[in-house]
């Protein structure tokens, strides 16, 4: 089929005795749009931040195009074309809409900190500014350039970490719920504009999300983990249907279920709902909760 | 459209405060041809003029990198004993280093030489010390380049390094501020150089840093204070760029021991002591964290407060025959000192 973008094998993360993330493998191929899904901690976070190498796997390997990156420093795993997005959004504070996307083209410069202050390099700079124009543009935050970031609204705020992203010209782009916190419309719209970006950019597509709305919209396939364990995977349609995922998302009383009580899930008795953080899988035909 | 309109404000400003920057040049040019040389103003221009470059320096450092270092003294120092070892004359190190049998070194470099070679030895300890030190944060990096600020002082008063620091004595004779005067055949002064030239120095080197701090540098530099993670994030090499504005404020702080020494015109390393660095920050401080501007201007108020105006604070005032009490030091002392918390147990009932 098409070719391979990210492979996880075997991942396995803990931090002292919790496992966060236990045994997770998944596969992305170029053009997919892939969204990992799993209740409050379930370890999707941390799947991301091994992937971008914030965190380096206690076992397992990360593959990018073939390349294993397992221990590489984030900077480096974002040169070789993985951009992402975080949970809270951290934009750089003190500087303008133009500055945060123009940073972002920083590790793409050429010239050395002599050249780049004694404006040697002025051509480079040149280019820089014209290409973070063009984005600005094209994710229409132009008119908002000289705004300070930490000013613009919530939503424009998530589009520009969007957008600082796509400034380090990734192949691969981590979303962390790039819809927390919109409403309904805002969720729908940001939905059209990740497919947009999707092909404007060439790009794969990896998300964390909760509004199950978005995830079942625009996502090809699907990854669900709980308690850091894979649980189910395939398109839309198939997960929504997985009886492992509705039990983990709403629980399950496990005397009258079918599923074999394993793992992490023997130890953990199946919480309340409430605990589990709020439920937002949609069930067939109906609406999704929340 | 907007565009170009935002850019010419850009250069408006710019502009402005080119024009700002060559009056207070000219003011300072013609000032020194009319004014006695002994006056407290060129002790301010001259000693301002050098803490200001250093505290522009550390405000790269803590300002726009957001590393929070206490070393600044003891690069000053190496730039103040680099400087003085390569550029006492020949004749003179006899009797400088008289304890050392004239020294090691018998050879002199030009001062501009010897200037610059004060801030790539500065950024050289920079680079060695940041290694480690820069892998701590916050007040752990704090403590740790105060205690190599210390550690530099107490070695380069070592007595096995005496042929090259001369111990713990002084260095003197070299070229000082004053040698930039131009002077005729017989010693009288034509053209006073002797504020200009320091004002110049701190002026070129300011404008480095500032073209550095706009530069795709100092945004990444930037972005590092603002958010480590989001920076690293976004391809910027955390360890290298902290590195590169550590060694770079170390420059320019080496720059400004070197002129520190030409103000002074005698080095002694028991000078640069913590209260150096804690003066240089309450500049910063006082100027604004992230504003090279308030820095500038802060620093000629900070000498000139603690050098000329506020002098009258340690004599005696009298009023008549009434010798006003306040504001002598033991004033200062009881009233303005903070209390500790045993101190306040043992007052209260």
């Amino acid at each position: 089929m098409s070719e391979n973008v990210l492979h996880l094998d075997h991942l396995t993360m803990r931090f002292g005795g919790v496992v966060a993330v236990n045994d997770l493998s998944m596969d992305i191929n170029k053009g997919e749009i892939v969204a990992l899904i799993g209740p409050n901690g379930a370890g999707k976070t941390t799947a991301f931040n091994m992937v971008t190498g914030v965190y380096t796997p206690t076992e397992g390997k990360v593959v990018l195009n073939g390349q294993d990156v397992t221990g590489k420093r984030p900077d480096e795993i974002t040169k070789l074309g993985v951009a992402r997005t975080f949970q809270n959004i951290r934009l750089f504070s003190s500087m303008t809409v133009f500055d945060n996307v123009l940073t972002a083209k920083h590790l793409r410069r050429t010239s050395n900190f002599l050249t780049a202050t004694f404006r040697l390099n002025a051509a480079e700079e040149k280019h820089m500014r014209e290409e973070t124009e063009k984005l600005l543009r094209e994710v229409d935050l132009y008119d908002l350039k000289d705004e300070m970031a930490t000013s613009l609204p919530y939503g424009k705020q998530r589009l520009l970490e969007i957008a600082r992203a796509l400034a380090t010209q990734p192949k691969l782009l981590l979303l962390d719920e790039p819809a927390a916190g919109m409403n309904p419309q805002e969720t729908e719209e940001l939905g059209a504009f990740i497919k947009q970006i999707k092909d404007r950019f060439d790009l794969t597509v990896f998300l964390i999300e909760h509004h199950m709305n978005l995830v079942m919209g625009i996502s090809d396939r699907i990854y669900v983990i709980d308690f850091g364990k894979h649980i189910a995977e395939g398109t839309p349609a198939e997960v929504q249907d997985n009886p492992a995922v509705i039990a983990a998302y709403l629980g399950v009383d496990e005397d009258e279920s079918g599923l074999p009580s394993e793992g992490p899930r023997a130890s953990a008795p199946a919480a309340p709902p409430e605990a589990r953080g709020p439920l937002k899988v949609e069930t067939r035909g109906g609406k999704g909760v929340q | 459209m907007s565009n170009n309109i935002a850019r010419k404000k850009i250069d408006s400003a710019t502009i402005i405060s080119a024009v700002i920057v060559l009056c207070i040049y000219v003011a300072a040019f013609v000032a020194e041809q009319f004014i006695a040389p002994t006056s407290m103003l060129f002790t301010v221009l001259k000693k301002g003029a050098t803490y200001a470059l250093v505290a522009v320096s550390m405000n790269l450092l803590n300002g726009f990198t957001g590393i929070f270092s206490l070393g600044q003294a003891g690069f000053m120092l190496i730039g103040a004993y680099v400087y003085g070892i390569f550029t006492v004359p020949v004749a003179e190190r006899i009797n400088v280093y008289q304890y050392y049998n004239g020294g090691l070194v018998q050879f002199v470099l030009p001062w501009f030489v010897a200037m610059a070679l004060s801030g790539l030895v500065a950024a050289f300890f920079a680079f060695l010390i940041g290694m480690p030190v820069l892998r701590l944060k916050s007040d752990y990096l704090a403590i740790a380049s105060l205690g190599f600020a210390e550690i530099i002082r107490a070695v380069m008063q070592w007595d096995k390094l005496g042929p090259i620091t001369n111990g713990s004595n002084m260095l003197r004779l070299f070229p000082s501020f004053n040698d930039f005067n131009i002077r005729a055949a017989d010693g009288h002064v034509v053209v006073y150089l002797s504020t200009l030239v320091p004002l110049l120095i701190a002026g070129v080197c300011i404008g480095v840093i500032i073209l550095l701090i706009n530069s795709t540098f100092g945004r990444a530099l930037k972005a590092i204070r603002d958010d480590e993670i989001a920076a690293e994030a976004m391809g910027i090499r955390l360890a290298s760029h902290k590195r590169l504005a550590f060694c770079i404020s170390s420059f320019f702080a080496g720059v400004g021991g070197a002129m520190l020494a030409m103000y002074q015109t005698t080095v002694q390393a028991k000078g640069f002591t913590t209260a150096m660095t804690y003066e240089i920050l309450l500049i910063v401080v006082i100027g604004g964290i992230g504003s090279v501007t308030g820095s500038c201007i802060s620093s000629f108020l900070f000498v000139a407060a603690s050098e000329w105006w506020l002098r009258f604070l340690d004599q005696k005032q009298m009023i008549g025959s009434f010798e006003v009490p306040l504001l002598r030091n033991g004033f200062r002392l009881v009233v303005l000192r903070r209390r500790g918390p045993n101190e306040r147990e043992r007052t209260s009932p």
